[in-house]
């Protein structure tokens, strides 16, 4: 790096930094300060280009069209102003599908918790073959989404389910056609718990291994001090393990959060929402109204309610996470 | 067709200009009349290529044919063709995002959701090709209006309609002493009877196209009439909807299982097939699966265009149409294509086997194509007569389609089923029919 002096000439390819440019009556951008800051703002530059581009201005568009009467065919429409969201609270429909939403989102979230926190465990253990384990868990998250939800299609069928005849044959449940064999996708309770079941199984493996990325950083001396010090295994995960991943975790609890209530997939391959609204969360409805039905304006609406019920929830976790590192 | 063409001359003296002109564009329009007599494809389309969007075809050796054509229709014209298939559930999605990129393919179709209605400002009018076809053949349906015109403008080309009827067991009705079921009422007493011995009957209660079509053709039967036929009142509201979910009710109490609240499309094909079905209300692709999956249950599985009820005898078809976007970079080759497969319709109904029914009145005359050598299907060859369009008596306006999309119909059978008071669900139903209405209006 060469230093030259003001108005001298630079050789060539060399980078030059004025110095006393206030002294010489230059500007203030010339400064080294500001052209740390300016050398910062280009570096930040096509991040936030990125999430203006793809975040800010699909969410931009989709307010638009929630205020407005825009259908598929006819994308330049009038300003309806808060007309779209009155219409969906006007709906019945509307409150069963925030309703299923939240029960989905949370029940699904505490489960992939759950289970994502015992895989994790059990990973960590040394056992012949863990690599190889840890290869396998991920397959239901990295699995095309539509073939493996067709999949659990055909063991929930009414009349062929694997899970079913297991069990029949196991003496556990009646025969085909008797009572107590179970319609999964049928039964108002049992159809929600069971999108709920494919959206953990789908998950858990990436809420698993998310702690296990925390629990490998964990120094081992400390559990070890712990461990010295007489804590048990729940004291040790809750008062050294826990404090000490919390950023990781919340930031895998913030992407669950996000990648559950805005699930479409399952729900729209399974069940459509049925049986009579049993299954019905906001994605679903809003695809219905605004793709499907073509009324683009209040499907917009009823997707951006998912908006409030995230924005507490991310505020939240992100705001806990800051002072956790300050 | 003579090729007499006189050159109107509007004084004895024709300058040798004029006369190229007029001579030019007399020889022009000569050819081009031949050439449409001989369903010759015009040069210009020559050299081109064309990209079309269509669902895949419940029966699956109508895809294969449909795409043998398609090519063979290319090498002929010399147009460069490429055909996608594509799920018909996810149709909606992609001509969404078509529009909205001003680009995609040439040609498309609407099935399941009609969606003339919402894209005809940006469709090609097709009013020209629809006269012409209904001069050649007899003319249309009244009810293929239904899907394909808009301000009576055709913005859609009717291609064909799925039928939707009655697939009994000759061996289990006899069983009971029961014959071929005639109405309803019928079916009930049959379903009622054979769930006992194992065979229950089955329409969806849950979020699928059959479900709307098979609670719809019971509701029609019971002369229930969703709106005027403007489209423009709700007529929902009345005595007749009331007994056809009485109805609904009875037929589930007594003949149908729980399982019908998860099916889907496919479920009562597969629940023909197996042998447990004592009668299902479907689509033949259903009789055409059982024929190669359960050829005994096959032998004793028979066809009933539609049963009727206190209000006549409707079955909910399913339209099928053709339509080209503005931004169709070979309008012309678009238009040629179909003008070509819809004067082919009788190799394709042979081809789909029977499953494609044609909206053209002469195409009905007997034998028809495939269901005129089946004796079982044959009865379906006056299926015209009795088939109404969702949304009946009214057009497939985007305010029922949206009616449709939202499941409204399949879930007041389905409350109602599960106990519900009719009173109430007649509130929640008509209710949610006549908000999605107003807003249609209002826009």
């Amino acid at each position: 790096m060469t230093q030259v002096a003001p108005g001298g000439p630079s050789p060539p390819g060399s980078l030059s930094i004025p110095v006393g440019a206030r002294a010489w009556g230059g500007a203030w951008w010339r400064t080294p300060t500001a052209r740390r800051y300016l050398f910062g703002y280009v570096l930040l530059a096509p991040a936030v280009l990125y999430v203006a581009l793809l975040v800010g201005v699909p969410f931009l568009f989709s307010l638009y069209l929630a205020m407005s009467d825009a259908s598929v065919g006819a994308p330049v429409a009038r300003f309806v102003g808060l007309e779209n969201f009155a219409s969906a609270l006007e709906n019945a429909v509307f409150y069963t599908a925030v309703r299923n939403t939240l029960v989905f989102t949370i029940g699904a979230g505490i489960l992939k918790g759950l289970l994502g926190t015992m895989l994790a465990f059990l990973l960590l253990q040394p056992f012949k073959g863990r690599k190889v384990v840890r290869a396998l868990i991920v397959i239901p998250f990295t699995l095309p989404i539509a073939v493996s939800v067709l999949g659990w299609k055909w063991m929930f069928d009414s009349q062929f389910s694997v899970i079913n005849w297991a069990l029949s044959r196991l003496g556990l449940i009646g025969a085909y056609g008797s009572p107590d064999w179970p319609v999964w996708l049928g039964q108002p309770t049992l159809a929600l718990l069971s999108v709920m079941f494919v959206n953990v199984w789908r998950g858990f493996p990436f809420s698993a291994i998310v702690l296990l990325a925390g629990l490998t950083s964990v120094p081992p001396e400390i559990i070890d001090a712990a461990k010295v010090d007489g804590a048990s295994f729940l004291q040790r995960f809750r008062k050294v393990i826990v404090p000490m991943i919390a950023p990781i975790l919340f930031i895998g609890t913030a992407f669950d959060t996000v990648f559950t209530l805005s699930d479409l997939s399952i729900v729209y391959l399974l069940t459509n929402g049925g049986p009579d609204g049993a299954t019905e969360i906001l994605p679903t409805l809003a695809y219905n109204t605004g793709i499907r039905g073509g009324a683009l304006g209040r499907g917009a609406a009823i997707s951006l309610f998912l908006f409030p019920l995230l924005l507490p929830a991310m505020i939240l976790l992100l705001r806990t996470l800051r002072r956790r590192q300050f | 067709m003579s090729n007499s063409f006189r050159v109107p001359t509007e004084s004895p003296h024709v300058s040798r200009r004029r006369f190229l002109q007029v001579g030019g564009a007399g020889v022009a329009a000569g050819s081009l009349l031949t050439m449409l007599d001989a369903r010759q494809a015009p040069a210009q389309i020559k050299g081109t290529s064309l990209r079309m969007l269509l669902w895949s075809h419940y029966v699956p050796a109508y895809d294969v044919w449909f795409d043998k054509f398609t090519k063979e229709w290319g090498e002929k014209t010399g147009v460069k063709v490429r055909v996608d298939h594509m799920p018909h559930l996810e149709l909606p999605a992609r001509y969404a995002a078509e529009f909205a990129a001003g680009s995609g393919h040439d040609l498309i179709y609407f099935v399941g959701q009609i969606l003339t209605g919402q894209y005809y400002r940006n469709l090609v009018d097709l009013s020209d090709i629809a006269e012409g076809l209904g001069k050649k053949y007899g003319g249309w349906l009244e009810s293929s209006k239904s899907a394909a015109q808009v301000n009576g403008a055709w913005y859609a080309l009717p291609d064909f309609f799925i039928s939707i009827p009655v697939l009994w067991r000759k061996d289990l009705f006899g069983s009971v002493g029961l014959g071929e079921p005639k109405t309803w009422d019928d079916l009930r007493k049959a379903a009622g009877q054979l769930k006992a011995k194992g065979h229950p009957t089955g329409m969806q209660f849950s979020h699928c196209n059959d479900a709307n079509h098979n609670w719809r053709a019971l509701m029609y039967c019971f002369g229930v009439k969703e709106t005027d036929p403007s489209g423009q009142n709700i007529l929902l509201d009345s005595k007749e909807m009331r007994e056809a979910l009485r109805f609904g009710k009875a037929l589930y109490d007594e003949g149908m299982t729980s399982e019908v609240f998860s099916w889907d499309d496919a479920s009562d094909n597969r629940f023909l097939a197996s042998g447990v079905a004592s009668w299902i209300h479907d689509a033949i692709s259903a009789f055409h699966s059982t024929r190669l999956t359960n050829p005994k249950v096959f032998e004793q599985t028979f066809v009933v265009p539609e049963v009727a009820g206190p209000g006549g005898r409707w079955n909910v078809g399913e339209p099928n149409v053709w339509a080209i976007w503005k931004f169709s970079k070979n309008i012309p080759a678009a238009k040629e294509f179909i003008q070509y497969i819809s004067d082919n319709q009788k190799d394709a109904m042979e081809a789909s086997l029977g499953y494609n029914m044609p909206f053209l009145k002469d195409q009905y005359k007997k034998p028809m194509p495939y269901l005129g050598k089946d004796a079982k299907l044959s009865a379906l060859q006056d299926q015209e007569k009795l088939t109404a369009f969702l949304g009946f008596p009214g057009p497939m306006s985007p305010a029922a389609q949206e009616v449709v999309t939202t499941f409204i119909i399949p879930d007041m059978f389905t409350k109602v089923a599960r106990g519900a008071p009719i009173e109430d669900t007649m509130k929640w139903g008509v209710g949610e029919v006549r908000r999605i209405y107003a807003k249609h209006k209002a826009s």
